[in-house]
């Protein structure tokens, strides 16, 4: 093998640029095109109809979103005279982007030159950059000039009050149990079976439905409410950046997805990471990748059950039940820390 | 929900004769809603907002006008029958039956009792039908996916059964001056039997996936409330005053065709908001199925006889009564389109699956009318959004809004 050759091999599978670009936007967005699939199909299964069909009937309309992104890709972006242009055009890329770069901070291996960046605090790192995308959606909402979209922006703001504070007690009290910040240390405490989300389920139930409220899923399905504000802060946006901005909203779920996976499913046990690339790397960050897969699949399933709360209706749920829940759940991993289980 | 305001929300500051003026608000906020949204029909609901609360709401409809009364005038008096079925086509008998009725006043005949009967079973598809697709405006309108389908769905059960009875999906101009067009088919009353079994089975699912899913349930109990008294004020009818505590149905009050003659009850709830108008829809429903059964045991217990009135097979030629007696298919001669009908007055009402639709006929002895004057249901029932939509969360509007089951092609006629 030539030496540049192996160079570029080098690069590729240098962690942080493997785990952003591979890890963190090709392999998620394989799992998001497999997931709209798997939620259109669902959802047309409970509603008795076929789902998408036509254009692939072999693989049961398998690259139906593969058309609609190719749409997508095609159609004209209209960019209205009185919107404020360059926050327009910035907000869904930006947002893009701040959705999936949790991923540099968790590593999905507990092998140390596997790390994406190695460091002590990755939990409260990839928490801390989960939280700064919902921004961008109100920038969008505000810069489409457009009362639609100002309310679908406002409707994010005051759920972000609601779900932030869940999701992040909900998160730590992984930390209170492990008494660490460390997402490698969390997932290999969780070994042999002693998976946070058993043992804690409070915890992991507030997770889930914080999720739920972060990302706009079913029954909280609330800033893009078609029925009062047409597409929520998306309503101005069309063609591509239409396509990013609803493709950002299902990359966060599953970069959420990842997180619940390491946090409280066990991350890549029961597999035990060995050295070199394949089994060091890969196959744990397969294993990840699946069981976030079920997560996103148990979300998408909550559509055809489901319909919305009303806005007050959601942050009542959040504060009153869900927020106590999560401080139970912490609670519960503070006793879990006392009688040493982890 | 406590802060309903009622009445003319700011109307009343400033009065300019002729005009309707109104205040400007400070701090509220005036969102369009329609006529293109996805949440409106074709009609536009003006809500200002301060905050999440809705101060104002301003029903401006009239986006589907179609000047369906002068349109009357112009042509032959039968050719109104198909033009009236596009106030809401998917009610077609409910809707066009009252003014068959009407004129069959003038002409001073009656349909025969096994036509009556056929109009009921057709009235009565008609009316599941509607409700089924409110219910599945209504389930989308509140993100429930699951529950626009599965209605909307079923509802292809009766409109089948509809098309198998008058050879169109949704126009069926079936009732007609003197009888029905077409008698039922063999075998129609054992597939309409399976139809009200498999309703009642579908109903009963339903129920589980949407009147007692818990959010369906916070969303609409104790939202848009219509108080009884209001109710009566504004006049509103059908389904969403019987929600509202008012005992009060066409089809009991001033019973048409053989409504009397059938035994079935007015279901009536007394809570006012948008949970018991779903109630409402779904007993109604069922007592729309108990009436399908009794019309199915009366088709089947008496023979076949023509389903005109007499007075059409003496004007008609005998190859008419020939093909009749065939294939069980009234062939509407010429002679209907010229048809003269004699000079009068004529007002006869229905019950739509929407509420009452009142025809007032006037006649000067032509082919063509000289007048109708139609009061639909919808074009009451639409008014209320002005008063109670006021104090709600603008999250409540589809809530309100679907619950009520506003069709504005009825309205606007």
């Amino acid at each position: 093998m030539s030496p540049i050759i192996s160079d570029i091999i080098k690069i590729i599978i240098w962690p942080p640029l493997w785990q952003l670009i591979v890890l963190g936007l090709l392999l998620p967005l394989g799992v998001v095109v497999f997931i709209i699939w798997f939620e259109r199909k669902t959802a047309a299964r409970v509603q008795r109809r076929i789902g998408p069909y036509h254009v692939s009937p072999r693989i049961a309309g398998g690259l139906q979103l593969v058309a609609d992104l190719m749409r997508y890709m095609f159609q004209e972006i209209i960019i209205p005279k009185t919107v404020d242009v360059a926050p327009f055009i910035m907000a869904p890329l930006i947002a893009l982007i701040l959705s999936i770069l949790p991923v540099v901070a968790m590593p999905f291996t507990s092998n140390a030159s596997y790390f994406p960046i190695g460091m002590r605090y990755s939990l409260i790192v990839a928490l801390a950059l989960i939280t700064l995308s919902p921004i961008f959606v109100i920038v969008a909402g505000w810069a489409s000039n457009n009362k639609f979209s100002l309310i679908g922006g406002m409707r994010e703001a005051y759920l972000i009050t609601a779900y932030e504070l869940i999701v992040m007690v909900s998160f730590l009290s992984a930390s209170a149990a492990t008494g660490s910040f460390d997402l490698v240390k969390i997932v290999e405490a969780q070994a042999g079976g002693k998976w946070l989300g058993l043992l804690n389920p409070l915890a992991l139930l507030a997770a889930l439905i914080g999720v739920l409220l972060s990302t706009s899923g079913f029954p909280f399905e609330i800033p893009e409410s078609e029925h009062e504000v047409v597409a929520g802060a998306y309503t101005e946006y069309s063609g591509l950046v239409y396509g990013i901005n609803m493709g950002a909203a299902y990359l966060k779920r599953m970069v959420y997805s990842i997180l619940i996976a390491l946090v409280f499913l066990g991350g890549w046990r029961p597999y035990t990471p060995g050295p070199g690339f394949v089994s060091g790397y890969l196959i744990p960050s397969i294993v990840v990748f699946i069981k976030a897969t079920i997560l996103m699949m148990i979300f998408s399933f909550l559509r055809a059950v489901y319909g919305r709360y009303r806005l007050d209706q959601a942050l009542d749920i959040a504060w009153k039940y869900i927020f106590p829940l999560a401080v139970a759940g912490f609670g519960l991993s503070l006793a879990l820390a006392y009688l040493g289980i982890y | 929900m406590s802060g309903i305001v009622r009445g003319n929300v700011g109307f009343n500051d400033l009065k300019i004769p002729g005009m309707w003026s109104r205040k400007i608000g400070k701090d509220l906020y005036e969102v369009f809603i329609g006529p293109q949204h996805p949440g409106s029909g074709h009609m536009r609901i003006i809500i200002r907002i301060d905050g999440d609360i809705i101060v104002e709401a301003e029903p401006d409809m009239g986006y589907v006008h179609r000047t369906m009364e002068k349109l009357s005038e112009g042509r032959a008096w039968i050719k109104a029958i198909p033009l009236f079925e596009r106030m809401a086509i998917h009610d077609a008998c409910n809707v066009t039956l009252p003014y068959v009725r009407a004129v069959e006043k003038l002409l001073g005949i009656e349909a025969p009792l096994r036509a009556k009967y056929l109009r009921v079973l057709l009235c009565e598809i008609n009316r599941i039908a509607a409700f089924l697709y409110g219910f599945g405006i209504f389930g989308v309108f509140l993100g429930h996916s699951t529950m626009y389908m599965w209605p909307f769905g079923d509802r292809e059960v009766w409109v089948e059964l509809a098309e198998w009875l008058t050879g169109a999906r949704l126009t069926h101009t079936y009732p007609v001056f003197g009888g029905v067009r077409r008698d039922v088919p063999e075998g129609f009353t054992d597939s309409l039997r399976k139809a009200i079994r498999y309703m009642r089975r579908r109903l009963e699912d339903y129920r589980k996936i949407f009147v007692d899913n818990p959010v369906i349930r916070a969303r609409l109990e104790d939202v848009g409330v219509i108080p009884r008294n209001l109710a009566i004020e504004l006049g509103i009818t059908g389904p969403n005053l019987r929600a509202s505590g008012v005992r009060y149905d066409v089809r009991k009050n001033h019973p048409y065709e053989v409504y009397d003659e059938l035994d079935f009850e007015i279901p009536v709830f007394q809570e006012g908001d948008a949970y018991a108008r779903v109630h409402q829809r779904v007993q109604e429903i069922l007592q729309s199925l108990r009436i399908l059964e009794q019309v199915a045991d009366w088709l089947d217990k008496h023979p076949r006889e023509p389903v005109m009135h007499e007075r059409f097979w003496k004007t008609a030629p005998p190859l008419y009564k020939k093909i009749f007696q065939e294939t069980g298919r009234v062939k509407l001669g010429a002679v209907m389109a010229i048809m003269k009908i004699p000079q009068g007055k004529a007002y006869e009402r229905g019950e739509t699956a929407r509420g009452e639709i009142s025809y007032y006929v006037e006649s000067d002895g032509g082919n063509k009318p000289y007048r109708i004057r139609i009061h639909s249901a919808s074009a009451r029932n639409a008014l209320v959004y002005k008063y109670i939509v006021p104090g709600h969360r603008v999250m409540d509007l589809p809530a309100i809004y679907g619950s009520i089951d506003y069709f504005p092609p009825e309205a606007d006629r």
